[in-house]
């Protein structure tokens, strides 16, 4: 049987799209390994959090016998300087946490006070979560203190999700053993588990739920689980976000942490 | 008659005998006089350093050793408390309310244990009030006062009449604050314990921590120590109604529990040192006047008298010796504790040196059975068995062979 030359020019062309639709996806997969670990983690925190961001969330602490609930307003500027402010609900309203590269000083409206947390409690929760005060103020050891290497790829939910394993380079003053994540090709990051020195998997950051927040892809939900205590785990909820604000320089200053003067914000 | 011949035997070489009785009294003393002492000081050690602050043993919810999170308490700790201390042996039980906080002075700032005490209670389990060196301990009409160890007073710069602010977790979950007068400072004399550590009244901190009437440990505390470790199957099994459980003191401070362990092991390994020389001793002197007085066994073979006799007159001579010398050796070890007793020892050492150590200046030794008895009961076990040899020495004479020394 002979071929028409229609027959023939369609071939070809069939051909060639699959050609093109090959060497596109080809591409792209090549792209996103290329891009090597480090770039996508620092995109990933990028997307987190922009140059500036203003979100209001809330905080949901959940242990076995008793749950409560928090809402928070925060301010970051940077990678390093962050306000936190609950606004709800009464009880804890006011409550406010400043932190400047890696300090971190606290204000509470009873005492009407400031207080810088001494290096020894930056371990300890932070308002009585499964977040310590270290996850607030070392948001960029992911990248400085660690290395980072690309351990493989899933397909998850349409999505390509690249393992991530960072390790503490020799010497870095950081907690945990190894930290794996999991980050999306649109750079959210869906999964952080942080290993203890032993190796044994100590807690585990899961994002529930991913969605737009002014136009990004960004964790609306997020829950912290740690592994040895059952029954327990802290979630952050995010109902608002804007990136990229313009934001006053007082914001990140003592005297607005004691004074706010953001409400004009 | 055997017994008879068997004395009159030791006695027929006195100046030897009044050796060998020696040689078995002068280390039964010593080793009366220091397990005696051993006892003593651990006592005094273990004594001293849980009543600093943990008490003998203490009542806590179930897993906060493990874990000692603030919220696992226990309800109605006053109800339990006053059950606890109608139990024999127990003398003192104060409910403690036991959380983590950030204190701060000015600019300066540090994380410390924050303990509640009961100031009417807490005397009577614990001795810190009593390390108090500036100022005073706290008062049962005190309401925002606080007691700091030296070494947070020096980190944040504090002196009695300043204040300190607290910051810490609720109850609840929300923000516990407050402000403090410092009324007095205290040197328990452990570093990290000084340096972290601040008391406040127990009801206050129950009202800044929004506890209710609820605290997270129950101290206990006693007469003696062995009393309350008597007293707690008892207390477990009225901690067990309440939903909470009781830890002895081996439990709250493990490594003060394993130092006392690889004590008795060093110690029992010196002690049979000690036994099996004298033991070697005794059987050496024994088993030269066996040899000495082959002809003699050879002639009262030749008379009749059966081998076994001859053997067992020998080993109750051994027997008889080391009863003598043990005997003395427990009067003179006896009467050493029992003048020491009452005397005291003076420790070696500065004043500092001991605290540290958790020592008095001076500790009391005490008789028990077990001190008077366990050494010297292992030398009279193992010369007994030793006592086989020159019975069974004795055993292979052959009446004329010996009798004529051949």
């Amino acid at each position: 049987m002979r071929k028409s030359p229609a027959e023939g020019r369609h071939f070809a062309t069939c051909l060639k799209i699959v050609a093109f639709g090959a060497a596109v996806n080809l591409f792209a997969t090549q792209a996103f390994a290329a891009s090597d670990a480090d770039t996508i983690l620092k995109r990933a925190l990028d997307n987190l959090r922009g140059d500036t961001s203003l979100t209001t969330g809330s905080m949901t602490i959940h242990r076995p016998d008793w749950e409560r609930q928090v809402t928070i307003k925060s301010w970051t500027r940077g990678k390093t300087d962050s306000l936190a402010r609950s606004i709800a609900p009464p009880i804890d309203a006011g409550n406010a946490t400043l932190e400047l590269d890696q300090n971190i000083w606290s204000f509470d409206p009873k005492l009407n006070q400031v207080i810088k947390l001494p290096a020894s409690m930056m371990a300890q929760a932070w308002m009585g979560s499964d977040f310590s005060y270290d996850d607030l103020a070392k948001s960029e050891d992911l990248l400085t203190d660690y290395t980072h290497r690309l351990i493989g790829t899933e397909a998850s939910g349409g999505h390509t999700v690249t393992a991530i394993e960072a390790d503490p380079k020799p010497g870095a003053p950081v907690v945990w053993g190894k930290i794996v994540l999991k980050v999306r090709d649109d750079y959210v990051i869906a999964e952080e588990t942080f290993f203890d020195q032993d190796m044994k998997p100590a807690r585990k950051l899961v994002t529930d739920k991913i969605g737009e927040l002014s136009g990004r892809p960004f964790p609306l939900v997020m829950t912290m689980y740690p592994q040895d205590k059952p029954g327990q785990w802290t979630r952050l909820e995010n109902s608002d976000a804007q990136f990229n604000v313009v934001m006053p320089g007082y914001i990140f200053t003592l005297s607005n942490l004691q004074n706010p003067r953001e409400k004009a914000q | 008659m055997i017994r008879a011949l068997a004395w009159r035997n030791i006695w027929r070489q006195p100046r030897r005998t009044i050796l060998t009785v020696l040689g078995i009294a002068l280390p039964v003393m010593f080793l009366i006089f220091n397990f005696s002492l051993r006892t003593a000081t651990n006592v005094a050690m273990q004594t001293n350093s849980l009543r600093i602050f943990d008490g003998f043993a203490q009542v806590q919810p179930k897993g906060y050793l493990r874990d000692p999170d603030f919220r696992k308490t226990i309800s109605q700790p006053e109800k339990m408390a006053t059950a606890l201390r109608g139990i024999d042996g127990i003398s003192a039980a104060a409910p403690r309310l036991a959380t983590f906080a950030v204190l701060a002075n000015g600019s300066r700032s540090y994380g410390a244990s924050v303990i509640g005490v009961d100031p009417a209670r807490e005397h009577a389990v614990s001795t810190l009030a009593a390390t108090v060196h500036v100022g005073r301990f706290l008062k049962v009409s005190d309401s925002n006062a606080a007691v700091i160890g030296d070494g947070l007073a020096r980190n944040l710069k504090l002196a009695v009449g300043d204040r300190v602010t607290l910051l810490g977790t609720a109850y609840d979950g929300s923000t516990a604050a407050d402000v403090l007068r410092v009324v007095g400072i205290f040197h328990s004399g452990a570093d990290s314990f000084d340096r972290e550590t601040l008391e406040l009244p127990l009801a206050r901190a129950q009202a800044t921590f929004g506890y209710g009437d609820r605290a997270n440990t129950i101290a206990i505390a006693g007469p003696t120590l062995a009393g309350v470790e008597d007293a707690i199957p008892a207390a477990a099994l009225l901690a067990a109604r309440y939903g909470v459980v009781v830890e002895n003191w081996q439990a709250l401070e493990p490594s003060l529990y394993d130092s006392f362990v690889f004590d008795s092991i060093v110690s029992t390994m010196v002690y049979s040192a000690i036994v099996v020389v004298v033991v070697f001793i005794i059987l050496n002197t024994l088993l030269m006047s066996v040899l000495e007085r082959t002809r003699e066994f050879g002639v009262i073979l030749a008379l009749g008298m059966r081998s076994p006799l001859v053997g067992l007159v020998v080993w109750l001579e051994l027997l008889l010796l080391t009863l003598v010398g043990i005997g003395l050796g427990i009067i003179l070890g006896g009467g050493l504790i029992l003048w020491l007793g009452h005397q005291g020892i003076a420790l070696p050492g500065g004043e500092k040196m001991l605290a540290q150590l958790g020592l008095p200046q001076r500790v009391y030794p005490a008789l028990t059975l077990l001190s008077v008895f366990a050494t010297p009961g292992a030398i009279l076990l193992a010369v007994c068995v030793a006592g086989l040899v020159p019975y069974l020495h004795v055993q292979r004479l052959q009446a004329v062979f010996a009798a004529t020394g051949a």
